[in-house]
């Protein structure tokens, strides 16, 4: 999948500006952003329930049809299901339109947990279940690429671990997945690969273990804490150094690595009693992507 | 086409208020076949009490005057309405339910979800026909004593301008929903539109003065109405050799199927522009 310059505007409101994004196959991608940054009005344009101003995009490497919808299964905002229709006979409609025969339901339905309510109306389903018939119709016929967007959103603790474990489930057999969300946390856990959107613009993308890979910071432990902040603060590399207790947690310009801070300080006569690496965790990369673009 | 259709019935056939909304058409209509012909007849009997030589009671259901009246009864804009309900949430409910994005995004083109709800209109249209068809026949067969082929089916061509009358409306439902997409809405203007904007603007383009005469039967609901305009009494003509109305014209049947031609031309379009 990829995205070539798309821009959406509601009236004077740019919800997509200038987006470009590409998405291979086997890849779990991860659309980060906080509430209304574009995330839904992209894939909604990459679904075709809404015409881009500008830009294009392809699927498998061909324009967008109804036929390369069918190869994609997706799971958008709300569960959209008839109220009065059973579990069996949405799923069903959902089919006819994909082209595939029903024999997929059972087994959809079993991956869900869902398959003992089958015969219930959907309108008696609780919001957990709501959202795993989604997430069931949208596994119908294995597609090549799943689409989630805030696949968990108002779900309870419970029903968050239940949709997450599908979708590990669904990732581990090699499916493409697309997923959006403004939970870092969820996208740390499933994705491989991150792009974070702010305004309609992508702020960074990448793989999610390289977000992680960046450490700038350092928690350091001295019986002498007088002499080891000076010592630091004489790192060609020091930026600043916070007090927390009896810790001394010192921020650094760019990489630096445990042992050079190590040997540096062993050099100035500091030894060390702690020495840990401070790694970001996406959700302070995160938060520092949209502070920079503030 | 067959695909989209079993889509469609998927969606209708277990839909309760489908199977009320059509079931209280009939009933309506059953109830407004059973009354006219009894209450024309209490007042002749009225008028009869003070009346040297009593007028014939009227009667309405026999071969070939039925098809022209029961078709007028069933096209009634006050009973028509019901299947027009009918349709008009059968669209606005995928709006509602969101559905229409799902089967968007599930493989389905927007031409593709039009056709399917053009497809329910022309079976719908179709069954009421039928129905409507069939009850003439049997309740003809009842009370005719001629039965002969060309008596029996002499004017049976209402019932084609029945079903003209009937796929139109709907049609004018179709555009309703589509346009207003919310039920509530789209139901409530289309009632207004039907009962009051259009009635009043008929009789206000009738006023002499305006020179409009000639457009006012050409309003949409007008012009659906005009197919099977009146009823055949068959007292009128014997008495005074006055009739209303003795056949379906070609021509006020080419009306209202432009008139759908042209709105499911600009459904078409807007729904291809408009996000969903």
């Amino acid at each position: 999948m990829s995205v070539q310059n798309i821009t959406k505007h509601y009236g004077r409101i740019r919800a997509v500006d200038g987006l470009s994004v590409e998405v291979r196959k086997g890849d779990v991608f991860g659309l980060l952003g906080p509430n209304g940054s574009g995330k839904t009005t992209t894939l909604s344009i990459l679904l075709d329930l809404v015409r881009a101003d500008k830009g294009s995009f392809e699927w498998f490497g061909k324009p967008p049809s109804k036929e390369s919808r069918k190869k994609i299964g997706s799971v958008i905002e709300s569960p959209n299901f008839f109220p009065y229709l059973n579990a069996v006979q949405n799923l069903e409609i959902v089919s006819r339109i994909k082209d595939f025969p029903p024999d997929d339901i059972d087994r959809v339905l079993k991956v869900t947990s869902l398959y003992d309510r089958r015969r219930s109306k959907f309108k008696t389903f609780s919001f957990g279940m709501k959202q795993r018939l989604a997430v069931a119709s949208a596994l119908l016929g294995n597609p090549d690429v799943l689409i989630l967007d805030e696949p968990t959103n108002g779900l309870d603790p419970l029903g968050i671990a239940q949709i997450r474990d599908i979708v590990l489930e669904v990732a581990s057999q090699g499916i493409t997945i697309i997923l959006a969300s403004h939970l870092l946390d969820e996208v740390q856990k499933i994705c491989t690969h991150v792009a974070v959107l702010n305004k309609g613009n992508k702020l960074f993308s990448g793989k999610v273990s390289e977000v992680l890979a960046i450490s700038d910071s350092f928690e350091l432990w001295s019986t002498v804490p007088e002499n080891l902040a000076k010592a630091i603060s004489l790192h060609p590399r020091f930026k600043n150094a916070e007090k927390n207790g009896n810790m001394l947690l010192v921020h650094f310009n760019g990489v630096v690595t445990a042992e050079e801070i190590n040997s540096f300080l062993f050099s100035k006569g500091v030894v060390l009693s702690h020495l840990a690496e401070r790694k970001r965790s996406l959700e302070q990369h995160f938060l520092e992507l949209l502070q920079d673009n503030k | 086409m067959i695909k989209l259709l079993r889509i469609e019935l998927k969606k209708i056939l277990t839909y309760k208020i489908f199977w009320i909304l059509t079931g209280l058409y009939f009933l309506f209509l059953a109830l407004g076949i059973m009354m006219a012909e009894f209450m024309i007849n209490s007042s002749v009997n009225q008028i009869n009490s003070h009346m040297p030589i009593p007028i014939p009671h009227v009667r309405l259901y026999f071969f070939p005057e039925i098809w022209q009246n029961i078709t007028f009864f069933a096209g009634i804009r006050y009973v028509l309405i019901f299947p027009a309900i009918v349709i008009i949430i059968l669209i606005t409910n995928e709006f509602t339910y969101k559905t229409i994005r799902q089967n968007i995004v599930n493989g389905m083109s927007k031409e593709e979800f039009l056709v399917s709800k053009l497809e329910i209109i022309l079976i719908l249209s179709l069954i009421i026909t039928l129905v409507i068809g069939i009850a003439s026949i049997v309740l003809g067969l009842v009370n005719s004593d001629d039965r002969s082929l060309s008596i029996v089916f002499g004017n049976s061509l209402f019932i084609l301008g029945f079903f003209i009358e009937i796929l139109s409306f709907l049609v004018l439902a179709f555009f309703f929903g589509f346009m207003f997409r919310n039920t509530g809405v789209a139901i409530a203007l289309f009632t207004l539109y039907v009962l009051i904007v259009e009635p009043v603007l008929y009789f206000v383009l009738k006023i002499p003065s305006l020179h409009l005469k000639g457009v006012s039967t050409y309003l949409p609901v007008n012009s659906v109405i005009r197919v099977v305009e009146y009823p055949a009494i068959p007292f009128l003509k014997k008495t005074m050799g006055f009739v209303l109305q003795d056949h379906v014209s070609f021509l006020t049947c080419m009306v209202p199927l432009l008139y759908s031609a042209v709105l499911i031309g600009i459904v078409f379009w807007v729904m291809r522009k408009k996000d969903l």
